[in-house]
């Protein structure tokens, strides 16, 4: 089987599988919409000030929203054993992590779908959709690439839930940066803009590979 | 130097701890102990230097001397997290746990140092821009370096004293030696935008300047260096205790 | 500038001061380690005699 196959096999067990349980979809959903509110507390959101806090209140939605999903099927799956009974199969690790990897970008995606148009509604901020595909999708790509590595890590600990973030954060600042950055530019236009979109490109493709090729040794028995 | 002492001691092993639990200065080569006093000297001199040799500086004035301890700090925890990093990578190569005590030894040594410099770059910026705090590039990845020494040690205190721990960690630290770069480039274009406060000397420096910064690196490298073998022989110890421990069992 | 002293010491003492307490911490940790195995060799020995009996 090619590992395209056998990520495809994977990952739509794994859809299945989410598809059952609408009890993460929910929360996930109402979380983000929940921290766009607290922002309209937290920040002074008068006209003008709108368009520099929105696109961080996003990105923060976004980001929170993320980890609450990414921890959610390798340790469901080391819980009840079948992540090892996967492992006892002869499937390529790579696709393994690619199949998780792409199932929390779906899973985050739908989430970030939901929240797109409230956000738009709530800040009432206009959007350029066209524009703001590409940074979401890829920014939502780099922060599941080193997601899913790492919750496969912290999933046999405790503390997992804990852990996942404290661990995440710090390697995700770029993504932060260059997401904000891009979806603010979309809104107000800028002069001299570094190339944002093309370093979440980079972060993507970097780190999409090294951690396809490292994940083998985080789940080895 | 360093790196060979630490293995021909390694290869002493079981037998070797067997013979001499009890000697509280245990195996402590002629290599270290020359290392040791180096050091002391090394110290010695650059406290000497950093206080009496170096000029006044004629902007900043005194506190511009945080700068001979505040540099080796920084330059010792990022050399840690690479050390930390090519440890990691040979661990996952070779296999060879003698490579995963050198990482877990880097990874709090270079916690440490990463701390005081933190604290040493705060303290100084507050004497020339008066802020305890500024998100230039140099001391934003320094804070996120912490944040990731941390996470390390928190994540190999949580998964124990196993290969899986050990690989865990490897991988870990392969991807953060990767990112950082990028973390400091991404708040360089970043701060392009909201130009701050920026921790550091400007300009060119007199010789004597330079002399007394390289004098104050070697010292605190070798302390570096003497650290490193303790951290080291800890971690040997404490996975031969554990193993004979399970043995036992 | 006179009132920068007070910071120029304390970033001195700060990197001593955790330095030497590192120091210290490593020491003390060696030496519970160190008893630790001292304790468990002897049960090793003391099973090792038990066997031979």
């Amino acid at each position: 089987m090619s590992l395209l196959n056998q990520t495809w096999t994977i990952l739509w067990k794994d859809i299945r599988c989410e598809l059952r349980s609408k009890q993460m979809w929910a929360g996930m959903g109402l979380f983000a919409l929940l921290v766009l509110v607290i922002f309209n507390f937290a920040f002074d959101l008068r006209v003008d000030n709108q368009a520099a806090v929105a696109p961080g209140a996003l990105w923060v939605a976004f980001v929170f929203a993320s980890f609450l999903g990414l921890g959610r099927t390798i340790a469901a799956e080391r819980e009840h054993g079948s992540f090892d009974r996967l492992l006892l199969c002869p499937v390529d690790r790579k696709a393994i992590y690619l199949a998780k990897l792409l199932g929390n970008v779906l899973f985050i995606g739908v989430v970030e779908i939901v929240a797109l148009p409230v956000f738009a509604m709530l800040f009432n901020v206009p959007f350029a959709a066209a524009g703001l595909i590409p940074i979401v999708i890829l920014g939502t790509l780099g922060i599941a690439s080193v997601g899913t590595l790492f919750s496969a890590m912290a999933a046999t600990t405790r503390a997992r839930e804990l852990l996942l973030p404290i661990l995440v954060f710090p390697l995700i600042v770029p993504i932060v940066i260059a997401s904000v950055r891009a979806t603010g530019s979309l809104m107000i236009v800028t002069t001299n803009e570094p190339p944002w979109l093309g370093l979440i490109a980079a972060f993507d493709a970097i780190f999409l590979s090294l951690s396809t090729v490292l994940f083998e040794h985080v789940i080895e028995e | 130097m360093a790196l060979a002492n630490k293995e021909t001691s390694a290869a002493g092993d079981l037998e070797g701890t067997r013979s001499a639990p009890q000697l509280t200065g245990s195996r402590l080569p002629l290599v270290s102990l020359i290392l040791c006093a180096l050091t002391v000297v090394g110290i010695a001199l650059a406290l000497w230097m950093a206080f009496f040799y170096a000029p006044t500086d004629a902007i900043e004035g005194q506190p511009q001397r945080i700068f001979y301890v505040h540099v080796p700090m920084a330059w010792l925890g990022m050399l840690s997290f690479v050390v930390m990093a090519l440890a990691g990578i040979l661990y996952l190569r070779r296999r060879d746990e003698r490579w995963d005590w050198v990482a877990r030894a880097a990874a709090e040594t270079g916690t440490v140092f990463i701390t005081l410099a933190l604290i040493t770059g705060s303290l100084w910026g507050r004497t020339t821009w008066g802020t305890w705090w500024t998100w230039d590039a140099r001391l934003t990845t320094t804070l996120i370096l912490w944040f990731v020494y941390v996470g390390y040690l928190m994540l190999r205190s949580y998964m124990g004293r196993t290969p899986a721990s050990a690989r865990a960690g490897a991988v870990m630290s392969i991807i953060c030696v990767i990112d950082v770069p990028i973390i400091y480039e991404s708040v360089n274009w970043w701060r392009t935008l909201h130009p701050t406060a920026e921790v550091g000397t400007p300009g060119a420096l007199p010789f004597s300047v330079v002399l007394t910064l390289l004098v104050s690196l070697t010292a605190f490298t070798l302390l570096y260096a003497v650290l490193m073998i303790q951290a080291y022989q800890l971690q040997r110890t404490q996975t031969l205790a554990q193993r004979l421990r399970a043995d036992l069992e | 500038m006179p009132q920068g002293f007070p910071y120029l010491a304390a970033a001195y003492i700060v990197v001593w001061l955790g330095l030497l307490l590192y120091l210290g911490f490593l020491a003390l940790r060696m030496r519970a380690v160190r008893t630790e195995l001292a304790a468990v060799e002897e049960l090793v020995r003391e099973q090792q005699r038990g066997e031979k009996d």
